[in-house]
Formats: structure tokens, C-alpha cells, sequence
């Protein structure tokens, strides 16, 4: 089948350098339009794997309702998906299929979403947890079945990954890095915002709260749904830089803040790759920086070229340039997109760095980092971002960043501002 | 596909047809289908005996639709190969910037060379500070040496948009009209500088009318541009010139060599030398670059003034832009530069880039271009 998926690439940048000037920043905006169904546009089937804390510490209320959202989320996987269910405590289960070896994931029919919600039902709350055994199974279960081209899971827990050093987990993570993409979601306030973000950077996928155990089977057929909506299995961003340039970051800026420039993959000599993930009907925005060797005025040159590339393929590529101009007045020129995502990264760290201070109880930094996030909030109209910190500081004057610490936070409300740092605000309608 | 189809139908053997109404593949005998061209087994070639169908293979071919103008791997290479970077020797990307070190590729526009005859060549470059190319160049030659030429340089002085594509058809179109004017009988000579003056008038008419056609016709700053052109028909050099695109005699270095600056300026240091203000100060000092006669929308006079001289020795006719005269004014100036970078026998492009190459090397402040007969 042919896929209709379309993609465009645009570049918002002040391309004029001052003489002597080197270093180059740009927005790129990658759009893709018709991205279909996963699994279902004849690039390779797609895989879902529902992962559930069932440790001792989730209680009856907590385990009726994640039942509730498993099921929700089996619901949600279209007919002739791969999928399975894994019950997680100190070690992994898999719950549904009740196979013991061979392919440990079957293809969705209504038999199958039968028998799977059955098995969720028999769901018992007990043990620990061990978040990097769950990720384990679900890595080897995806590799039992080689015609996955897409392979997506959802991971809810409750608690703290105590029956596991931090080092067992990260190990984990890295065996499982590239595998398959993650999101990741907290029921209830006794969970590390920053343990379980690991995992969902790692893995390519988003972190957030959900406060209540009845808001849970909403938000799992929320992002089953949103899954089973990526038609574009995997893509790459690609950056090429001249020879002798340097590439000083790349991150995805919208919809969440993302520092990629680590996860860069040599594709050649002049090009990184970073992976995506897969893609729906979706924009993201993507801040590249460039240090050139400077050139003479009047000389232009090519600073980048941001691609994407789908199966090796290019879909779209944006231009990134550099032209060295005495002209004051185009060189002074501060890009408003550039410097709109500047301010909302700054703001994602300074809200982490505020809350971890406080975390700490160095309420003197943690006054300071989260006053500068409030400034940072209003100077670029991040609405939601000023409400979240309102519930956390008492702000005097958001011009200058002037806050006071709140004397009782709900921890709720301070675990949202955490998981919803990194979500940023668009500058263009 | 089709091409496809017709290659590989004259060498490979078809398929082989079973009892069953299959077909099986001549080389290893699996089974294979009427309209392949290859057998999905071994690999081997087969004549195809019905035709594929026609969409799919294109979608195989592009399963994701390409929503960007893109050049296939080859073609980019076909294209390094015609023109590397002049920066670092890399290939040229289908961007028009380099692969390996990012630099602008310059276009066609930007930097070209033209040589009609073995005794005729031109260059006209964007220099080294200008984005962009205003000047242009256009020359023709009969292909005996010092037989007849027609050497025209345009420079676009205005900075609106059109200004680069206006001094192209201005130069291009004068061209044309020298190149078909053809005296009638032999004449004297009075009557033949005559003829050819006049053609020169015509021409910088009809360059002009160029000018207005390619200037949008809502723009502000209408385009316009200098002209400079020069007839050599024998001995005979009959040039004319608006604005201050200059036309130099540069004999070889002898006994009766005295080099000529042939046109005269249509600019204020013009106008500032011929009231006693000393070249130098004149041609550098304030508005020394405004120029009073232009071809254009606004222009009030666009006729050339024109001359003739009589060639007795050997040497170089020189037609530029200020591109070049900026760091060589004078005529003795400029005939040290040549004789240093020349002999009697050079190619005339390989001194037109030569002298190019040298204006810029000596900051290539504006669009450089540089036209050369050798007689």
C-alpha cells in the first residue's frame, strides 16, 4: 500500500552575521500531513504493549481502576495489531498472551481482545517494583515478533522503583533504547517525576501525572488512541553541517522540550541523525545551533540542512544560512522564533532546578529559579506554565520575577508543574 | 518502467510456459509472472510477455511522497561533476550550496564567461561584497582574428530588483543589433565610422527599450543600468557609452604605444576632472559614482557618445565596469596590469578572468566585468 504521508520543512532564522561573527541559529518546523494508521500503511505491522504496576502498593482502588484503563486501552488497538500485556511488580509478568515461548505478542481480533481483557481482570495487587524488569520483557517481546516496524507501549506505575539500584535501571533503559518508544504515566503522588522521565526521554515518549485513579482509563485510551494515529513508523532528523562546523545543539522545541544533541547517530562524516519516533498528523519544531568559521562580508554559505528521513529516504529539508553583512541593521536583528523557544527552554529548566531546590529545601535557590520561571512564563505567554506555578509560588511581580514560596503545596500540584516543564507554547497560530 | 521493459526485452530469453498455464523461469526453473523483467528467484533477466502495471512500480519507487523539489543522488552528481565548488572542490548539492563545505555555488548569473572567437572573450563576475550580479556582458566575434567583434558591458546601477535581469537584456539585445548591422558597399571611411556610430546609437536605443521591458512596470526604483560598447571591424574601433562603464585602447608595450581611455565618463568625478579637480581626488571623493546618463524608465538621455580610432599596432581593447577601473583607472595603469599578466599570443578569457580575479583579489568591492578583443 502506498503511504500518502507528506511532510514539509520550514526554517525561521536571521541568516545575517555581523563581520566576524560565527554562530548560527535557526527554528525548523516539521510538518507531516496524511500520516494514516499504524501498521496499517504497508511499511510493517505495529506493536502496543500495555505495562501495569500491580505491586502490593497500588491497593484495591488503584488496581480496579488500572484494570479498568488497560482494558480501555486494549479497546483502543485496531484489529490485526500485534500486542501484549505485562503485570509489573518486583519482576515482570506477561499477562496476556498466555504463551510460554515462541512470539510472545499476538494480532488483535475480538477473540484476542477478549481473552486479553479476561486475563487483566485476574490482575492481583502484590510484590514490588522493578520498573527495569518490565522493560526488559517488553523489549524481548517485541523482538519475538520481526515483522514489527512500529513498536509503541504504555508504562503506568505508582510508586518508586525500590526493589532496583539506579544503575539496574539505567542499564535497562539502554537495553532497550531504540526498541521501542514509551509513554509514561504516574497514578497518585508517590512516584518520582524525575526516575520515570528517564525512562520516557530515553524512550522517546512523554511523562505526565494523572492525579486520580478514575482519570486513568481516559488517559489510557487517550494516548492508545494517539498511538494507534501515527502512521509513520520511525523517522529521522538529520543535520549536515559544513566541514570544520560545529554543531552546538539540537533540540526539539514543540510540543515538549527535548535536548537531542547527544542521541546523535553519525549517518556520515557531515550528518548526525537523531531519531523522532514515529509520526502522526502532527508539527514539531526543532532549534539547531551552528558555530562556522566566519567568512568575509558579502560571502553566504550554507550553515545546515535539516532533513527528515523516513526508510533512509529524504521527506523534507529545510536550509539553514549564514551571510556575513555590515549592514547593522539586518544584523542586529533578533529572529522571534529563535529567541521565543530560548526563553521556553530556559523556562523548563529553570521550573526543574526550582523544584529540585526546593526538593532539597535550599529555599533560597528554589525562590530564585522558579521567580525566574514565572518571569520567564509571562515574557512568553505561556499561560499554562503561569497558572502551574501559581499553585507552587505566591507571585508578587511577574515582570521583574519576584516570588514567594507557598507555605503548603499539594503535592499534586507541584508534580504537574514537574511533568508539564517541558510542554511549550507556539509563537505562530 | 517502459524503458524498462524495451531494454531488457532484446537480450533475455521469456519465460518458459508450463501445462498449467504458469510460467517458469528459463535459468532456474521457478515460477515467475508475465510481466516481470527479472526473475524474484535467481535474479535472472527475462523478456516480459505482458505489461506491469503501470502504477505501482512508481509507488514503489517513491512510497512517501516528496512534498520538496528534490534531485535524485545522480542527478546531484552529474551536476559535481559539470561544476565543483570553487571553494573547497566538493559537489554541488541540488540546493546550488555545496556538500562538503556549505559554500554558494555561484550561479550562472553570478560569475560567467563567454568567448564567441579564439580573439574574443569576456567575464563578468558579482565580485566579492555584492549578494548579487548587476553587471553583464555580451560579446561576438567572426571567427578570423581581427576580422570584426562587438563587445558590450551593461552595469545594472540601480539597486532595485530588476536591475541584474535589465543590464542582461540591455547588453544581450545591443549585442544583437551591432552584430546585424552590416555597411552597405565599402565606402570611405568618414562613411563607414558614420554608419557604425549610428548603429551604436541605435543599439543603446534598443538596449534601452530592453531596460523598460524588464522593469516591472509598478516599481518605485525603476531599473537601469550604464552601457559601453565597442565595433571592430579591421583596424577600424568605433565605440560609444552612457554612464561610466569605461572602453580602453591598451596597445602592447613599444615605441609607439601610448594606451587611450577610448569613452568618456557620464558621472560627477567626470564632471569634476573636466572643471581641473585632479583624477584621484575627483574619482574618490564624494557622489564620485553617480552617474548623469543612464538607459532606462527615468532615463532623459540615453544617447551614447561616440568615437572611432584607427588600430596601427598590436594590442588589447579593453570594455569594463567600474568593477575593474575602481582599482586601475588610468590607461598606463591598466596597460602595466595586462603586459604583467599577458603576452602577444595569451587567450583573451584566460586574461578577462585573470583581471577579474585581480579586482577581486583586491577586495572586489562591486560586480566585476571585463570584455577583450585582441587586434
Amino acid at each position: 500500500m502506498l503511504i500518502m504521508a507528506e511532510f514539509t520543512a520550514e526554517v525561521y532564522q536571521n541568516e545575517f552575521l555581523p563581520e566576524g561573527g560565527t554562530d548560527v541559529n535557526a527554528i525548523v518546523t516539521v510538518t507531516c500531513s496524511g500520516a494514516g494508521s499504524a501498521g496499517q500503511t504497508g511499511s510493517g505491522d505495529a506493536g502496543e504493549i500495555i505495562i501495569v504496576d500491580t505491586s502490593g502498593s497500588m491497593g484495591r482502588t488503584k488496581l480496579e481502576a488500572a484494570k479498568i484503563a488497560a482494558a480501555a486501552a486494549v479497546d483502543q488497538i485496531l484489529d490485526g495489531t500485534w500486542f501484549a500485556v505485562v503485570a509489573g511488580t518486583h519482576q515482570a509478568y506477561l499477562a496476556f498472551p498466555l504463551v510460554r515461548s515462541g512470539r510472545g505478542m499476538v494480532q488483535m481480533d475480538s477473540n484476542a481482545r477478549y481473552a486479553a481483557h479476561q486475563a487483566i481482570s485476574q490482575f492481583r495487587s502484590d510484590g514490588g517494583t522493578a520498573m527495569g524488569t518490565w522493560l526488559t520483557l517488553a523489549g524481548r517481546l517485541f523482538d519475538s515478533v520481526p515483522m514489527l516496524a512500529q513498536r509503541h507501549a504504555i508504562l503506568l506505575t505508582d510508586g518508586e522503583n525500590h526493589n532496583e539500584t539506579p544503575d539496574q535501571l539505567t542499564n535497562a533503559i539502554r537495553g532497550v533504547t531504540g526498541k521501542f518508544q514509551c509513554d509514561c504515566r504516574g497514578v497518585g503522588v508517590d512516584w518520582q517525576v524525575a526516575e520515570v522521565r528517564r525512562i520516557a526521554q530515553a524512550l522517546l515518549g512523554s511523562v505526565d501525572i494523572i492525579p486520580e485513579p478514575d482519570q486513568m482509563s481516559q488517559v489510557f485510551a487517550e494516548l492508545m488512541q494517539q498511538s494507534m494515529s501515527r502512521g509513520v513508523a520511525d523517522a529521522e532528523l538529520r543535520v549536515w553541517t559544513p566541514q570544520g562546523a560545529e554543531v552546538l545543539f539540537v533540540r526539539q522545541v514543540s510540543p515538549t522540550v527535548e535536548d537531542l544533541t547527544s542521541r546523535r547517530v553519525e549517518v556520515n562524516p557531515l550528518t548526525g541523525g537523531y531519531p523522532t519516533g514515529s509520526w502522526g498528523d502532527e508539527s514539531r519544531d526543532y532549534h539547531v545551533s551552528v558555530r562556522l568559521a566566519a567568512k568575509g562580508i558579502g560571502q553566504e554559505q550554507l550553515a545546515a540542512r535539516v532533513q527528515l528521513a523516513v526508510n533512509d529516504q529524504m521527506v523534507a529539508q529545510a536550509l539553514v544560512k549564514a551571510k556575513w553583512s555590515d549592514d547593522e541593521g539586518l544584523t542586529t536583528r533578533i529572529n522571534p522564533e529563535v529567541a521565543h523557544y530560548t526563553g521556553q527552554t530556559e523556562l523548563a529548566e529553570a521550573i526543574q532546578e526550582g523544584l529540585a531546590a526546593k526538593a532539597s529545601g535550599d529555599e533560597e535557590t528554589a525562590t530564585k529559579k522558579l521567580g525566574r520561571a514565572v518571569q520567564l512564563a509571562a515574557e512568553t505567554g505561556n499561560e499554562e506554565a503561569t497558572t502551574r506555578l501559581r499553585k507552587v509560588v505566591d507571585i508578587e511581580d511577574s515582570e521583574t520575577g519576584t516570588v514567594r514560596l507557598k507555605r503548603a503545596v499539594d503535592k499534586v500540584d507541584e508534580m504537574a508543574l514537574d511533568t508539564a516543564s517541558t510542554k511549550t507554547t507556539r509563537i505562530r497560530g | 518502467m517502459t524503458d524498462h521493459l524495451t531494454q531488457s526485452t532484446a537480450a533475455a530469453p521469456a519465460a518458459l510456459p508450463q501445462p498449467d498455464g504458469s510460467l517458469r523461469c528459463p535459468h532456474c526453473g521457478a515460477e515467475v509472472a508475465a510481466q516481470e523483467a527479472f526473475c524474484e528467484a535467481c535474479g535472472g533477466a527475462l523478456a516480459p510477455t505482458a505489461a506491469g502495471p503501470v502504477e505501482q512500480p512508481d509507488e514503489l519507487a517513491a512510497p512517501i511522497e516528496i512534498t520538496r523539489s528534490i534531485q535524485t543522488e545522480a542527478d546531484e552528481d552529474t551536476v559535481a561533476v559539470a561544476r565543483p565548488c570553487p571553494n573547497c572542490g566538493g559537489a554541488i548539492g541540488a540546493d546550488g550550496y555545496c556538500e562538503t563545505c556549505g559554500t554558494k555555488a555561484p550561479t550562472e548569473r553570478d560569475h560567467y564567461t563567454e568567448q564567441p572567437a579564439s580573439w574574443v572573450a569576456a567575464c563578468c563576475d558579482r565580485g566579492v561584497r555584492h549578494h548579487r550580479n548587476e553587471d553583464a556582458t555580451a560579446v561576438a566575434a567572426e571567427p578570423a582574428p581581427g576580422s570584426r567583434a562587438v563587445l558590450v558591458v551593461c552595469d545594472g546601477v540601480s539597486t532595485s530588483l530588476d536591475s541584474d535581469v535589465a543590464s542582461l537584456a540591455a547588453a544581450r539585445t545591443a549585442r544583437d543589433v551591432l552584430v546585424a548591422h552590416r555597411p552597405a558597399g565599402l565606402g570611405t571611411p568618414a562613411s563607414r565610422v558614420a554608419a557604425v556610430a549610428g548603429a551604436i546609437v541605435k543599439a543603446a536605443a534598443a538596449a534601452n527599450s530592453a531596460v523598460i521591458d524588464n522593469t516591472a512596470p509598478g516599481s518605485e526604483n525603476a531599473a537601469s543600468c550604464t552601457f559601453a560598447a565597442v565595433v571592430v571591424e579591421a583596424d577600424l574601433v568605433v565605440f560609444g557609452n552612457v554612464g561610466d562603464s569605461r572602453i580602453y585602447w591598451i596597445p602592447d608595450h613599444g615605441p609607439s604605444s601610448e594606451p587611450a581611455e577610448l569613452s568618456v565618463d557620464d558621472s560627477v568625478a567626470q564632471a569634476r576632472i573636466a572643471m581641473g579637480t585632479p583624477r584621484d581626488e575627483a574619482e574618490n571623493g564624494p557622489q564620485a559614482h553617480a552617474i548623469t546618463k543612464w538607459l532606462g524608465r527615468d532615463s532623459p538621455d540615453f544617447t551614447p557618445r561616440t568615437g572611432s580610432i584607427l588600430v596601427k599596432s598590436p594590442g588589447w581593447l579593453l570594455v569594463c565596469s567600474d568593477g575593474l577601473w575602481n582599482y586601475a583607472s588610468e590607461a598606463t595603469a591598466l596597460q602595466s596590469l595586462i603586459a604583467e599578466r599577458s603576452t602577444p599570443n595569451s587567450d583573451p578569457l584566460t586574461l578577462a578572468v585573470a583581471l577579474v580575479d585581480w579586482a577581486n583579489g583586491k577586495g572586489g568591492k562591486d560586480n566585476v566585468s571585463v570584455a577583450l578583443a585582441r587586434v
